[in-house]
């Protein structure tokens, strides 16, 4: 399986779990509080920037980002044709910044260190019994680490409907893929119950 | 080492993968031998608690397997046919720790224990990397190590050597042989059991042969007509 986090002695590297986490989530409320297109540009630009900081070359770094601006690229056009185009341009430059921050966080983050703090932080509600604090963040490491895993296989689905010279359609992918993955979802989850993890 | 099958069928969907079953395994190495389909990995399944018997019941070392499924895999650890699917996280000392987690150690202490693992194991150098970057032997070194951080005293492997090339299938036999744990092991590749203390032959789910590796491994070539 392939990972997201990438090796490296970066500022955001070096900064603890907690406070990346604590930052993202500062970060991500002030997007939605302010709805000036110009600040919105320069927190992109700076969420820009911390990407880039880590240290990841621009092809990789773009290549890894491409479904998440495609999403980003399809809203803006949806709203684009029912709203101002002012407020397309929010929604392009909140959902910019917020991506461009996220993928920061990821990039320097290992999903041992997301889990441990998501349990952390889960803990309080532990506590008044709402939930088991080792789930979620069990949960949510798997979540992070489903993501190239399933590019990886929509990869290889392509590839074998090319070597088989069949036209690469949507539907076709799709179905293999989601199949695919709830299989290996479930080799997983057998995993975790023989390893005794939860 | 003391599993109990009593009466223990499985039935998926109205077919038969395990007919009822009464045996009582007590030696250090095992071997389970079959042809695909044969209910070989049902069986070990049922060992850890992975399958729930349809009838009957299955103890380890006194727990039952589905009421004291907990404790079952505090004493029976289980290897994968596929080294990929044991392994959960992408780092491998991170993946090791997390077997660790409800043991409520601390940081020092897992740490501790992961290295002393992947040392047993010869791997100290992989601990920080990723795991699809591994050869086939070193993944499932590793998958030995993510399992074994835990102290099982009983160790399943599911065809332990079905995907290794014939350096990394020695590599994976010799580590079985230092190994102190119990083994229970399902496999294709015969001359992986000829030395263990008892194997097992299943056929269409049925055991249909018990005994010492040179008489059930002539049984085996006989039905498949080899």
């Amino acid at each position: 399986m392939n990972t997201l986090y990438l090796d490296g002695q970066s500022l955001l590297h070096r900064l603890s779990t907690r406070a990346k986490l604590g930052g993202l989530a500062v970060f991500s409320v002030f997007l939605f509080a302010i709805g000036h297109p110009a600040l919105l540009g320069i927190a992109a630009i700076a969420a820009a920037f911390a990407y880039a900081s880590t240290g990841i070359d621009w092809k990789p770094g773009l290549a890894r980002l491409r479904p998440a601006f495609i999403t980003i690229a399809a809203v803006t056009i949806f709203a684009l044709l029912f709203q101002p185009p002012m407020e397309a341009l929010i929604i392009l430059f909140r959902l910019t910044a917020l991506m461009l921050a996220a993928a920061a966080i990821t990039a320097t983050t290992t999903i041992g260190a997301f889990i441990d703090t998501i349990t952390w932080a889960a803990k309080p509600f532990e506590r008044i019994g709402l939930v088991r604090a080792a789930d979620i963040g069990l949960s949510v490491g798997l979540v992070i680490r489903f993501v190239p895993e399933v590019t990886l296989r929509y990869r290889s689905i392509r590839d074998a409907h090319q070597a088989r010279g069949l036209k690469v359609r949507p539907v076709t992918l799709l179905v293999p893929l989601i199949i695919q993955t709830l299989k290996n979802a479930d080799e997983i989850a057998a995993a975790i119950d023989a390893r005794g993890i939860r | 080492m003391d599993i109990h099958f009593e009466e223990t069928s499985v039935r998926y969907e109205g077919r038969t993968a395990l007919e009822p079953l009464n045996v009582r395994l007590t030696e250090r190495r095992i071997g389970v031998i079959g042809l695909n389909g044969s209910g070989k990995t049902t069986f070990a399944r049922l060992i850890n608690g992975l399958v729930k018997p349809s009838s009957g019941k299955v103890s380890v070392n006194g727990f039952d397997t589905v009421k004291e499924s907990e404790a079952v895999r505090t004493e029976a650890g289980f290897i994968f046919q596929n080294p990929q699917n044991q392994i959960i996280l992408p780092i491998l000392k991170e993946d090791i720790a997390l077997g660790l987690k409800r043991k409520k150690l601390s940081a020092a202490e897992i740490e501790t224990a992961v290295a002393a693992v992947l040392t047993r194991f010869g791997i100290p150098h992989l601990a920080d990397r990723r795991t699809h970057e591994l050869s086939g032997g070193e993944l499932q070194l590793s998958a030995f190590a993510s399992v074994l951080v835990t102290q099982p005293k009983i160790l399943i492997l599911d065809e332990p050597t079905n995907q290794l090339d014939l350096l990394n299938r020695n590599l994976v036999e010799r580590t079985m042989a230092g190994m102190d744990e119990n083994l229970i092991v399902i496999t294709h590749d015969l001359a992986l059991v000829e030395n263990f203390d008892r194997v097992l032959l299943f056929s269409k789910g049925r055991l249909i042969g018990d005994g010492t590796p040179d008489a059930v491994i002539t049984q085996y070539r006989s039905l498949a007509g080899a």
